[in-house]
């Protein structure tokens, strides 16, 4: 009796460790975020945030000093014009917090606490307002001092892409597909627009309207009044934020094809570039060179005619889009045995940073 | 392998008939309600076997063969064993039935789980996870992202509702009371007080309520969905079979008496 009520209580035991192993991780995993000036790169990697010194790759500050497995970062953190580095948790805790870049302090006294979901959106700010897109499907509009200054914007689903402005207008893509065009003057939205898609990558502003890739493996061109058509087609899913670089708007797909569309003329620069790998990460576009990062791990530098200049492999698969500071490009891969790395125009490796475990 | 057997099947699934279902809000609880259902319906051959196996078992332990070489080979384990099995033989009885169905449950359980958090897609991570999840015929573009919604509660996180500020979790009482009833009605009656069997359901009808409410305290309430739909057609079950014991849950225990 004794061994059968032994194994009964293991084999429950065992169901509960197996059950638990599911959830055994953080609630929330996800790629890392990644902004950078000209002095440090700031990376929110799950538990913290990490300010790098880009001149040698060295830690300057961490965030929080000990890991809370509720408090997760996800999101590209926002440098301010005012001095502040501004990000949310993701985590079972979705706190929306605002550091000191220069020490990692928090500045405010109490953290935003009022969304009621996580935040895995950048926020933007404009005209001193702070303009932070939750999961709760709200764009919340706080002060500098993150006390709210207006009431917020119900946008239906979840919010994950950083709102464009084009200065005046806000646009503002929720997961359910749509494209919302907002006045922060009136502190309504004035256009919503179905995008056939969900589209996790924020628009790109043009000087007529803005541009947007979705999971409907389309690009729209939508202007402020609302109008909006299809101007290009990809092979999947388009993640990322399309780069747009004079009459060029330049994209990528999850089937790892990289395009460039001449918007004069509507028509593709190149045909069936696919240099390894599926791109979720937005292309970078920087002087004569396009890089690309891929999902393989893999690092290109590509011309304006689609040859690929040089080719590197940090290793890990890279979602994060890259980012410049000075003169490196900074790539933050996931599952790789450092958090970032930096390159300079040639593709020669400055450094990589690796956090202490 | 546990990813293209499990997950992958299952996951498609339960996209399939949230998007059969038209995919609006409250549609993927639904949806998890008409999969158990499928589930239980698949593995109705499994239970009932396990309610058979369960049953001769139980008959066995007051059977007075049974309970003779208990006795008489007690020093001997080795012959008690050998006893057993022949008479395991002769009555063509499998002692192993009513554990299989139990155990073919955790990868469902452990599959669902998977499933739900995979469909329902919390970070740009798992999204692109369920990208590579899903098969080409299914509609997916239109579908995602899922609607968590269901009732008063957000399928992808545990469940409370807001009493005085305190958060009551109702899901995690319903799926302890649901399972405690289920055992209780399934618990054969013995009169024999050495019967095993009898201590060993009695254990689990203490402790599998206690881990599933455990489970639906923590787990997203998409399993705990899971949990309450199964107990309620495992009754069913029992009840349409004529086997529910409901003595066991409304007091004056029915005994039944060692057969000679």
């Amino acid at each position: 009796m004794k061994t059968k009520r032994l194994l009964l209580f293991f084999l429950l035991t065992l169901g509960a460790i197996i059950l638990s192993a599911c959830s055994g991780q953080p609630l929330a995993n996800n790629w890392p975020g990644l902004a950078a000036d000209a002095e440090r790169a700031y990376i929110s990697s799950g538990s913290f945030i990490y300010a790098v010194d880009v001149q040698n790759g060295k830690e300057v500050w961490k965030y929080p000093a000990e890991a809370n497995n509720k408090t997760l970062f996800y999101a590209n953190p926002v440098l301010t014009e005012d001095g502040q580095l501004l990000i949310g948790s993701a985590g079972s805790e979705h706190p929306f917090i605002s550091l000191n870049p220069e020490t990692g302090r928090e500045n405010w006294t109490e953290s935003f606490t009022g969304a009621k979901g996580a935040w895995m959106a950048s926020p933007l700010v404009l005209n001193e307002t702070i303009y932070a897109p939750n999961t709760d499907g709200f764009l919340y509009i706080l002060d500098l001092n993150g006390k709210q200054a207006a009431d917020p914007i119900q946008l239906g689903g979840a919010l994950w892409a950083k709102p464009s402005t084009d200065g005046t207008l806000l646009y503002v893509n929720s997961l359910d597909h749509h494209l919302h065009v907002i006045d922060p003057a009136l502190g309504k939205t004035i256009e919503t627009i179905d995008l056939g898609g969900a589209a996790p990558g924020s628009p790109a502003v043009g000087a007529d309207g803005v541009y947007i890739g979705s999971f409907a493996s389309t690009v729209e061109f939508v202007q402020p009044n609302g109008q909006h058509e299809s101007i290009a087609t990809a092979k999947n899913w388009i993640w990322g934020t399309p780069s747009l670089d004079g009459e060029t708007l330049y994209y990528a797909d999850l089937d790892g094809v990289v395009y460039s569309l001449d918007l004069a003329s509507g028509r593709q620069n190149w045909d069936g570039l696919q240099p390894d790998g599926p791109v979720v990460a937005s292309l970078l576009v920087v002087g004569d060179q396009i890089y690309v990062a891929t999902e393989s791990g893999s690092f290109f530098a590509l011309d304006r005619d689609g040859k690929i200049v040089w080719e590197k492999t940090p290793g890990g698969k890279i979602y994060t889009s890259p980012v410049i500071s000075g003169d490196l490009i900074l790539v933050a891969p996931y599952q790789a045995d450092f958090a970032l790395a930096a390159f300079d125009a040639e593709g020669k490796q400055a450094w990589t940073f690796a956090p202490e475990k | 392998m546990w990813q293209t057997i499990i997950i992958q099947p299952m996951t498609n699934l339960l996209l399939w008939i949230y998007d059969v279902l038209g995919h609006g809000p409250h549609m993927f609880g639904l949806a998890i309600i008409l999969f158990t259902i499928l589930i239980k319906l698949l593995t109705w051959p499994l239970n009932a076997s396990q309610v058979k196996g369960a049953q001769a078992m139980q008959e066995l332990q007051n059977d007075k063969e049974w309970i003779e070489i208990q006795k008489k080979y007690a020093k001997d384990r080795e012959k008690l064993a050998q006893e057993q099995m022949r008479i395991y033989k002769d009555r063509g009885i499998n002692p192993f039935a009513s554990c299989l169905p139990t155990l073919v449950q955790f990868p469902i359980i452990i599959g669902l789980y998977q499933s739900i958090t995979r469909a329902l897609s919390a970070t740009p991570f798992d999204m692109l996870q369920l990208a590579r999840t899903v098969y080409p015929f299914q509609n997916v573009e239109n579908i995602i992202p899922l609607n968590s919604t269901f009732l008063w509660m957000d399928l992808g996180r545990p469940e409370s509702i807001q009493i005085l500020g305190y958060g009551l979790p109702t899901l995690a009482i319903i799926v302890a009371l649901t399972t405690w009833v289920q055992s209780k009605l399934t618990m054969p009656a013995s009169s024999n007080p050495n019967d095993q069997s009898a201590q060993m359901t009695k254990m689990m009808s203490i402790y599998m309520p206690l881990m599933l409410g455990w489970f639906a305290l923590n787990f997203a309430s998409g399993i705990s969905v899971y949990f309450i739909i199964s107990n309620l057609l495992g009754v069913v079950q029992y009840a349409a079979t004529g086997r529910a014991n409901w003595s066991n849950l409304f007091g004056g225990n029915k005994t039944t008496p060692a057969k000679k």
